[in-house]
């Protein structure tokens, strides 16, 4: 109970240090910082709108007072939900544009991530059951080799060849421009021929790690004293190598698995203005690029808060799977 | 025989660096050395190896590889083959500078964490955590939006601050394990001071992870900046892999089938990346008796 | 048929980056049916990796090179993993040294019971199995790290029972644990073995403990057994002269007269190829062929030995001895104490959450330290005696009490001044392996207290090294000065620990267990330099020990400690020849007898 307690304390510390950290960033510059962000969207040559110089005011919860003000100001209105207006996408609030790319990433990066954690657990286990064998080599050589190529590069390619060259699915976009999104069976089967080759990109690179973890991890759980025992004991290998093996090899995995979204969701963006895909980090290129600075900040709270909750969850399963934390952490 | 012990052993024989000479006599290790010197090389002498400026665009725009640009020019038209020689410079200054600097970062929040342990410990180790499960990217983006300065240094900033979080952490774990060792408690009954201690006995301990550390935010930091510039939130004044690959991507080197321009710079990239790997296998495999010896 | 037979069995070690080692060397014995038959060796004679090779479980880049293991007429050296299974636990089963990791850490214990009964289709009762080792059947629910020592080694050994094997192999059962404990794990499997008839190859470093339980006891030497024959006769008898050394290394504390041998040197290097016999270099009664034959095990007397001598030891030429040659003391000396500890108290707190317990260490001890005099403070783990010594050397401060040096209040030193105390105090520690520097050479040791607390210049500090190194029995200097600390054998490197300890000319050492780590057959030797060195250079020294014939022939005073208070203390002999307290008697009566087998 007492860890359980102790990491709710630590996702509680994280999300107060995200939220300021997301406060902070914008006030790092000299000067101040609305007036700096006002000046450079003037520097632009379509006017104004004063809703817009509003709504950096609103994001900035009110630049004008203290310091302090301003952060208490900004800490009620992330309470309230209120972060301002897109002026980008005019005058819908963020909160409203970032629920509709939302899915878009939840559903895309959702299940490729279980998918290249399942498959390179598997990969990783069976290597390390297969150690110094050929079948080994091939897996760990081949994935530090893949892993060494850029990801980018990699999706690029993939568009080239079976996009362009072969015409086996659409290149870009999230569903094509004859399907409106809504529950029908076309938008669904269009919404997945576009998802294959972002999904694809994802599914190369993403077990690379979850293999080489799981093996090296593996490899050592099975030459301690009591897979030795197992051994010694007759157990059958499937047995030895998954009781003995795996079942303590993958704890240092399910920790990795949410820490590793933090730099997943960093490929999303990626993938995403690659696969030009209407998900979140397509939007957060999109609001750089458009200097939406109240879009691009509630898109950073927004993804740092999904992986702190991710991390979270993933630290209440650890300790449901580790019988020695529930006591070592505590004391 | 750890890293360490064979490392000061091999430094009492020859003139040369204890590490490298073990970084030699791995084979794999080897090639990846090789390679990386060639990089290097490529890298220092691009102006004399490169035919034409790297941003010289007098020439015939989406030209396909032929006698005069061996990998064609850009749809700018620049000389593909000039910009991938000097995008060599970029990514090694990059992983080399950033590398630096986070392993910098990572030893003296690790060292202080895991010397001084307690309050200091607690605080440095938050935000270690912290710093751990931000995402990266997105964070790097943030900070590369804000910044009033454009250019590498940015760059290397912002991936020097983004990325110093696991090194630390390894650091922190293994001065914990150091810092109560029998002997650190000896050279304080010595009268040894405390710098001294951190200096003489507990560093010469930690060369090989600071060395794995260090490779690792290298190959970090080129991924970085690669991913950045491919984004179009790299240094604007300088040709790197990544800015290579964002224009052919916009300048629709797919559709006019110009492979070349598409290919060379992520092989570049990809060898690059196999020769840093291939190094950091012969410093893992000393540094790790368990993959050592299997 | 014997039910175990090792017929020329060699084990090498073929490191990928490093010299190939010879670890087993053409090997053979039988173990008969309910046979208990000891295997007895140092620290790298090749026990445990001939435990592995019997078991098949061998991990590279170890590999048996040669020779064959039969068991109940199965050939186990070329047998496949499969067709061993059957064998393996039904019949052949283990118990490895007892450490955390013997046991799955993920799983309950109980879980580990049911798999190896699942795996051999088998019927059995755990918790019947945990009440034969005195063990609650509740512990089954449990998980491995919610159980004490003493408890996952019986837990273990009652897995290994569980399906009634016919041979138990016993890789160091009881090392690392209290005597006390060891000593009702013991009695508990000697009489198992009666009520269950199972045969028993029992690995151990520790000659008490073999001598007692073997019927039979095998004496491994650098790869090689060099005397098998059964316990009493080896006791009366030994045929080897490492045997004769061996036995020499053990006395009764209780006795009128200790006197305990050593056999200086240390085992030869196996990556090497070895000519002549393997012990010739230590041996007390080597002759001339010894340096070119390389004897065969043969039989003698009710044995067998690998001697040139076949087994006729002369009776001149014993190892060396160590025996206390001082008037006995029958009060407490007088003269100044150095160090006086008065009614010190230290607790620690440990925050669990929001709630803090406080846990007592030490309980109002008191205690003094006078020049040349050695003070014993006897204890098992966990009875304050260690905390004890880092309030003496300043490294805690006590919660009440005090430790004064001379007018000086240790408790109450910070910063510079503790610096400037710790010339006064140097500490000898217990493991070797981890009190130098990997990186640091034994020269670069040494300058360093010599420079800071002496405040020698460089070539200065190089002379006195050298001076040290020449005190502690390292000869010549000049060749330890450069070495590193993985160049040098244990006792080696205990030596220049006590020589860095020496260096600031201190008048108070702490020496915490300093022998414990080291080999049997060379203990006896740094026992005797501590001793030497408190009495010539007037030392008071605090000798901190859980083993009492240590303390009798080392030390003036004996301090007995239980739960962080004292429950005996007085003059060496009086205390551990006449202990009065009921503690101080069960840890007597722990200690194995080698006349009890007799």
């Amino acid at each position: 109970m007492r860890y359980f307690l102790r990491r709710a304390g630590f996702f509680a510390a994280t999300l107060w240090a995200a939220v300021t950290l997301n406060f902070l960033i914008p006030r790092l510059q000299p000067g101040d910082p609305a007036e700096a962000i006002v000046a450079r969207l003037s520097g632009r040559s379509q006017a104004i709108d004063p809703a817009q110089v509003a709504a950096v005011r609103t994001m900035l919860g009110a630049p004008d007072g203290t310091l302090l003000t301003q952060y208490v100001n900004y800490l009620g209105a992330v309470l309230r939900g209120e972060f301002g207006v897109s002026y980008t996408y005019f005058p819908y609030p963020v909160t409203h544009m970032i629920g509709q790319a939302l899915w878009w990433t939840v559903i895309l990066v959702g299940v490729t991530h279980v998918l290249s954690f399942a498959v390179g657990t598997l990969l990783g286990a069976w290597a390390a059951h297969r150690r110094n064998t050929r079948a080994d080599s091939v897996i760990t050589l081949g994935s530090t080799f893949v892993g060494t190529l850029p990801f980018f590069w990699l999706a690029l390619m993939l568009i080239y060849l079976f996009a362009i060259t072969l015409n086996w699915f659409p290149a870009r976009g999230g569903y094509g421009p004859g399907s409106n999104p809504g529950w029908s069976w076309i938008f669904f089967s269009d919404a997945f021929q576009h998802s294959v080759l972002p999904a694809l990109a994802l599914l190369i690179v993403g077990p690379i790690g979850w293999i080489i973890g799981m093996r090296n991890n593996m490899v050592q759980t099975l030459g301690e004293d009591y897979a030795r025992l197992a051994r010694a004991k007759g157990l059958p290998q499937r047995r030895i190598a998954l009781t003995y093996g795996a079942r303590i090899a993958i704890l240092p995995n399910v920790t990795g698995f949410a820490m590793a979204l933090g730099g997943i969701l960093g490929g999303t963006v990626l993938v995403e203005s690659i696969f030009n895909y209407p998900g979140l980090g397509r939007m957060m290129l999109d609001s750089v690029t458009n200097r939406d600075y109240p879009l691009m900040q509630a898109l950073f709270l927004f993804i740092t808060i999904g992986v702190l909750l991710a991390n979270f969850l993933a630290d209440m399963l650890y300790g449901v799977l580790d019988p020695r934390v529930r006591r070592e952490v505590a004391a | 025989m750890t890293a360490e012990l064979a490392a000061t052993e091999a430094r009492r024989a020859t003139r040369l660096p204890g590490w490298l000479v073990i970084l030699w006599r791995n084979r794999k290790c080897r090639i990846g050395l090789v390679m990386l010197a060639g990089f290097v090389l490529v890298g220092l002498l691009a102006p004399g190896l490169a035919p034409y400026e790297p941003r010289d665009d007098s020439f015939d725009g989406s030209l396909p590889p032929g006698a005069g640009h061996w990998l064609g020019t850009t749809a700018r038209g620049e000389d593909v083959l000039s910009q991938l020689i000097y995008g060599a410079r970029i990514s090694l200054v990059v992983g080399l500078a950033a590398g630096a600097l986070s392993t910098v970062i990572a030893l003296v929040v690790g060292l202080t964490s895991g010397y001084l342990g307690g309050l200091v410990d607690e605080i440095l180790s938050f935000f270690t955590n912290l710093a751990l499960v931000v995402p990266v990217l997105p964070l790097m983006i943030t900070l590369a939006a804000y910044s009033p300065v454009k250019g590498l240094w940015l760059i290397v900033a912002v991936i020097s601050v983004t990325g110093w979080a696991y090194g630390a952490r390894i650091k922190r774990a293994q001065i914990i394990s150091l810092r109560t060792r029998d002997y650190v408690t000896a050279a304080k009954f010595a009268g040894d001071s405390t710098a001294r201690i951190i200096m003489k006995e507990i560093m010469p301990n930690m060369t090989s992870l600071v060395v794995v550390g260090f490779m690792g935010a290298c190959l970090g930091a080129i991924g970085g900046e690669a991913g950045l510039a491919f984004l179009g939130l790299g240094d604007p004044a300088s040709v790197s892999w990544g800015a290579m690959l964002n224009q052919a991507n916009n300048g629709g080197a797919m559709l006019t089938g110009q492979w070349a321009w598409l290919v060379a710079p992520g092989l570049a990239f990809a060898g690059l990346m196999i020769a840093l790997t291939l190094v950091n296998f012969g410093v893992d495999a000393l540094s790790n008796p368990h993959l050592r010896e299997d | 048929m014997a039910l175990l037979e090792v017929r020329e069995l060699s084990v090498t070690y073929r490191p990928r980056d490093a010299a190939h080692v010879h670890a087993v060397d053409r090997v053979g014995f039988d173990v008969d049916e309910g046979e208990f038959v000891g295997l007895l060796g140092e620290s790298g004679c090749g026990k445990s990796t001939l435990g592995n090779a019997v078991l098949r479980l061998l991990d590279k880049p170890a590999a048996i090179s040669g020779g064959s293991v039969v068991f109940d007429g199965v050939d186990v050296t070329h047998a496949s993993e499969e067709d061993l299974r059957p064998l393996r636990w039904a019949r052949i089963s283990t118990v490895f040294q007892s450490s955390m990791n013997a046991l799955n850490p993920v799983i309950t214990v109980g879980a580990q019971f049911d798999d190896a009964f699942r795996a051999h289709d088998a019927q059995g009762d755990a918790a019947a199995l945990m009440e034969m080792v005195a063990l609650d059947p509740d512990v089954l629910r449990r998980y491995p790290h919610e159980l004490s020592g003493g408890m996952r080694q019986r837990a273990a050994l009652a897995l290994a029972l569980a399906l009634r094997p016919k041979f138990v192999l016993l890789d160091e059962p009881t090392t690392g644990l209290d005597v006390v404990v060891q000593r009702t794990i013991l009695d508990r499997l000697r009489e198992l073995r009666a009520e269950l008839g199972f045969a028993v190859l029992f690995i151990s470093h520790d000659l008490g403990t073999v001598m007692e339980m073997a019927d039979r006891v095998m004496v491994m030497y650098a790869g090689e057994i060099v005397e098998d024959q059964p316990a009493a006769a080896m006791l009366t008898r030994p045929l080897h002269p490492y045997t004769r050394g061996l036995l020499g290394s053990y006395a009764d504390p209780r006795a009128a007269e200790v006197s305990v041998d050593y056999v200086p040197g240390r085992p030869p290097d196996l990556s090497r190829e070895q000519t002549g016999c393997r012990f010739r270099e230590r041996c007390p009664v080597a002759v001339a062929a010894c340096a070119t034959t390389h004897p065969p095990l043969a039989p003698a007397g009710p044995g067998a030995v690998r001697c040139v001598l076949g087994g006729d030891l002369p009776e001149a030429g014993q190892a060396r001895a160590f025996s206390p040659d001082r008037p006995e003391l029958t009060t407490t000396a007088p003269g100044e104490p150095v160090v006086s500890v008065r009614e010190v108290v230290k607790d620690y707190r440990v925050r669990r959450g929001w709630r803090t317990t406080v846990t007592r260490a030490v309980d109002r001890v008191s205690f003094d330290l006078r020049p040349g005099r050695v003070t014993a403070l006897v204890g098992q783990s966990g009875s304050g005696k260690t905390t004890l010594a880092r309030l003496v050397t300043g490294i805690e401060r006590p919660t009440s009490g005090t430790v004064a040096f001379g007018d000086l209040d240790v408790g109450g030193l910070r910063g510079r001044r503790l610096t400037r105390y710790r010339r006064h105090v140097q500490i000898v520690f217990q493991d070797p392996f981890a009190a130098l520097n990997p990186t640091r050479t034994v020269g670069y040791a040494l300058a360093r207290p010599l420079r800071n607390h002496l405040g020698l210049g460089e070539r200065a500090a190089v002379e006195k090294a050298a001076e040290l190194l020449e005190a502690v029995g390292l000869h010549p200097a000049e060749q330890y000065l450069d070495k590193l600390p993985h160049q040098l054998s244990g006792g080696q490197r205990q030596r220049v620990v006590i020589a860095r300890a020496l260096a600031p000319e201190p008048s108070v050492l702490v020496a915490d267990e300093p022998i414990s780590m080291l080999d049997v057959s060379i203990r006896a030797e740094i026992l005797q330099l501590l001793d030497r060195l408190a009495r010539d250079r007037g030392i008071a020294m605090l000798y901190i020990t859980h083993d009492l014939l240590s303390a009798r022939l080392l030390a003036d005073e004996v301090i007995v400690l239980r739960d962080g208070r004292v429950v005996e203390s007085g003059p060496a002999l009086r205390v551990i020849r006449h202990a009065e307290h009921a503690y101080t008697k069960l840890l007597l009566d722990s200690i194995p007898t080698l006349t009890r087998t007799l």
